[in-house]
């Protein structure tokens, strides 16, 4: 069973905050050479069996040789009775199938011995896989299963205790992937390049689709000039859309495909009309050749109003503005810097 | 042709609106530059390009406005400040609005970088000049005022530009950034000529005349000349690199924050307090010039030699405060570059002398970043930076010492230190002697 997934990794997970031992293989081949009294079958959780305290050597040798060339991950939580109640969790990125080892470490404050030990999938106990030991004042379990498809991924929690139990959660997720958390604006005629990308992973495939509403469409199906993606087998992809108009607006969809699930992020997109800041732009326009011939008017009266002035000053004027967009008002002649009578 | 005898600068009246007018251009022109960062991740994003290559559409932009500002007092000696400063905000909103269009990076150097950055050419020194033509008593403080425009406007545009671009996209938000620094025409509109007493005769005769050249034969304008030279190499760079090196230092995010809104603030409270401060008239502005261009550096020294910060959430005293002290200086320095050009050259040169003086401090603007990222890369801090901007900020000020009235002189004491308000000038007598360019002016050099 074990041996046909000898080729994945295996990934076993541990968080100690304790510095305690991390259950390994080491461990697992004391308990088999010394034939300790193990309290289940390590059995794939499919041929459910009682839990019974058997050390299955071949078996076991079997398994752990079909999967050696996985990489092993091993994480782990640890409880204490200071903390009680308090879910412990983890969360733990799977991109490819492994081996995983899940490993809960509890420090009771009473027997260990009369402490129960059980896993549980999502609410579905686990009656195999899984091993407890004890170190000390520490109680250590530890559950292997073989991930190889997206069924098996979700959360895995340990439990210690009946009445009030300590849980620790493992939570196996799919990468995330991250589109873009603000809209693209984008204007009509214009080409646009929403990216999705993930982080550390690289998904077997990339699809995307347009979104509107709960419906998805499929994007670049069948192939054509105004969609190209590119970057099908990255851990980005592209979707280039050219020649947008107003009914390319909505929300994009990339999947990201892995053996052990989906995952999707999102962009979204906007397009608008030249027409929505060209009015803004005339409006201000406007305001400012207001503001202009305000200003120059203004001028033009005060200074006629001081042309009869008191002290008998001659006052010869002439102004030459260079204006593109001004409304009209030239006063031809040279200018004359010094010729202009003083403001106040 | 005959004119009346134009009386001195009004020191009040419409010169407060030109002061105002003064403000908004240094706004619609420095503040917009700066804001202008914030698009800068969503043009990266759409070309395809990585930060460096968007960040040279401003720095072309700046290289761009300062050093043409020569040809942009050149165009205002011949024809005035006012059509100047209006034509350059129509263009400067045509590089907007064109590069609202662009469909490269290329087409944004070309519309940023070059066109607009022209436009903000014509206006700055023109508009500067003219608040400085206004003023005499006070100007200092007029000038202070009209230069804390762009620290206003970046508070204020800062958030308005994301705010556009949150909902306009990028071409949006250049189209509508184009209609705001269209405001800089109606800005140009008011400033209105003026005669003085100081004004040249006669209109300059060729365009090389009027870009001021002549003015280097006077041995005060070269030596501020190279003064601010050295000074401009060391000046702008804690505005690129204050932030980086307060995160490298050991600083959180937010803590770099405060270390920069603690230079902000000094830089624009100091240039209204040594604007009214300067105008008293206690201490000549040469000197004045020189002590604070001193401080400006030894900040910076300060700010380059803060020890480590033990943890990330300390609030960073040393380095608060060294630059809260060079942010105070580099504050009071600003002004007062400008309003001590009025003395060297008289009033009738100033525009031009201005855009000079812009010039010079745009060929520090384009050695000192790049050098002191080099010094970051090859030392693996900012100390180095700071160490060698700070030196030349020193130097700098070294220079200025050559110029009249900054040493303390020899000179009888006859003039008390209030000058005496009903003349109305900050420098009575001396000045007129500098009325045409060339003529030996042994009154102003430092002499006992």
């Amino acid at each position: 069973m074990m041996t046909e997934y000898s080729n994945l990794s295996l990934e076993s997970h541990n968080l100690s905050v304790t510095a305690a031992p991390i259950t390994s293989l080491p461990v697992k081949e004391e308990m088999m050479t010394k034939a300790a009294p193990i309290t289940s079958l390590p059995v794939q959780e499919e041929m459910r069996t009682k839990a019974v305290p058997i050390i299955s050597l071949p078996v076991q040798e079997e398994m752990t040789t079909k999967y050696s060339n996985l990489s092993l991950e091993s994480h782990s939580i640890s409880m204490t009775v200071e903390r009680p109640n308090m879910p412990v969790e983890k969360n733990i990125t799977l991109e490819r199938p492994s081996n995983v080892e899940l490993t809960c470490q509890f420090t009771p404050s009473g027997n260990l011995n009369s402490v129960n030990v059980t896993w549980k999938k999502g609410d579905k106990l686990l009656e195999d896989n899984y091993l407890v030991n004890t170190t000390g004042s520490i109680l250590y379990t530890q559950y292997r299963v073989a991930i190889i498809n997206s069924k098996q991924m979700g959360s895995y929690s340990c439990f210690f205790g009946e009445k009030k139990q300590q849980r620790g959660t493992f939570n196996l997720k799919v990468p995330e992937i991250n589109g873009k958390n603000k809209p693209l604006i984008t204007y009509v005629g214009d080409t646009v390049v929403l990216i999705c990308k993930c982080q550390d992973c690289l998904p077997l495939n990339w699809t995307w689709y347009s979104g509107n509403g709960s419906v998805q469409v499929p994007i670049g199906i069948p192939v054509n000039d105004k969609y190209v993606i590119s970057g099908k087998h990255a851990n980005e992809t592209k979707l280039k859309i050219t020649q947008l108009s107003e009914d390319d607006q909505g929300t994009y969809w990339c999947h990201a495909i892995f053996e052990l699930g989906e995952s999707e992020g999102h962009v979204e997109l906007v397009v608008l009309s030249y027409l929505v800041p060209l009015k803004a732009f005339c409006a201000i326009a406007a305001e400012v050749v207001l503001l202009v011939a305000i200003i120059l008017l203004f001028e033009m009266y005060t200074q006629k109003k001081k042309k009869p002035s008191d002290d008998g000053k001659e006052i010869e004027q002439g102004e030459q503005l260079k204006l593109d967009d001004s409304n009209g008002i030239e006063n031809s002649g040279p200018r004359h810097r010094k010729n202009e009578s003083v403001g106040q | 042709m005959t004119t009346p005898k134009p009386t001195g600068p009004p020191d009040g009246g419409w010169g407060w609106v030109v002061a105002a007018a003064g403000f908004a251009v240094n706004g619609l022109s420095y503040g917009v530059l700066r804001s202008l960062g914030l698009a800068f991740p969503d043009f990266a994003e759409y070309f395809d390009r990585n930060a460096q290559e968007t960040a040279w559409v401003s720095a072309l932009a700046l290289a761009v406005q300062q050093a043409a500002s020569p040809v942009g007092s050149a165009l205002s000696t011949r024809w005035g400040a006012r059509p100047v400063v209006m034509v350059g905000g129509i263009l400067t909103s045509l590089g907007f609005v064109f590069s609202a269009f662009a469909h490269s990076l290329l087409h944004l150097y070309l519309g940023l970088g070059v066109l607009a950055g022209s436009g903000w050419a014509l206006v700055f020194a023109p508009a500067l000049g003219t608040v400085s033509r206004y003023f005499s008593r006070r100007r200092v403080l007029a000038v202070g005022l009209a230069l804390t425009g762009n620290g206003a406007s970046s508070l204020l545009l800062a958030p308005a530009l994301q705010l556009l671009l949150d909902n306009f996209g990028w071409r949006g938000s250049l189209l509508l950034l184009g209609a705001v620094t269209l405001h800089l025409t109606p800005c140009g509109a008011l400033l209105r000529p003026l005669a003085l007493p100081g004004d040249p005769l006669a209109l300059p005769r060729s365009p090389l005349a009027a870009l001021g050249l002549g003015l280097f034969r006077h041995r005060a304008f070269l030596v501020l000349t190279l003064g601010t030279a050295l000074v401009g190499v060391g000046y702008f760079i804690p505005y690129v690199h204050l932030a980086p090196h307060a995160l490298d230092r050991g600083l959180g995010g937010y803590g770099a924050v405060l270390v920069v809104a603690a230079a902000a603030v000094g830089d624009i409270g100091a240039r209204l307090l040594c604007g009214w401060l300067a105008d008293q008239g206690w201490v000549p502005l040469p000197r004045l010039l020189t002590v604070f261009g001193a401080l400006t550096g030894l900040g910076l020294l300060a700010v380059g030699l803060v020890p480590v910060v033990g943890n990330e959430d300390s609030w960073g005293g040393p380095l608060l405060a060294a630059a809260g002290v060079y942010g105070l200086s580099a504050g009071s320095y600003a002004p007062l570059i400008f309003c001590v050009l009025p003395e060297l050259v008289g009033i009738g040169n100033v525009v031009q002398a201005t855009g000079l003086v812009m010039m010079l401090l745009s060929l520090g603007g384009l050695l000192g970043p790049p050098l002191s990222g080099f010094l970051r890369d090859e030392t693996g801090d900012f100390t180095a930076s700071f160490l060698t901007c700070g030196s030349f900020v020193l130097s700098g000020s070294f220079v200025y010492l050559g110029l009249p009235k900054a040493l303390p002189s020899c000179r009888p004491a006859s003039r008390p230190g209030t000058p005496p308000p009903e003349m109305g000038e900050l420098l009575p007598v001396p000045q007129i002697a500098l009325l045409s360019p060339g003529d030996p002016h042994s009154t102003l050099d430092t002499t006992c």
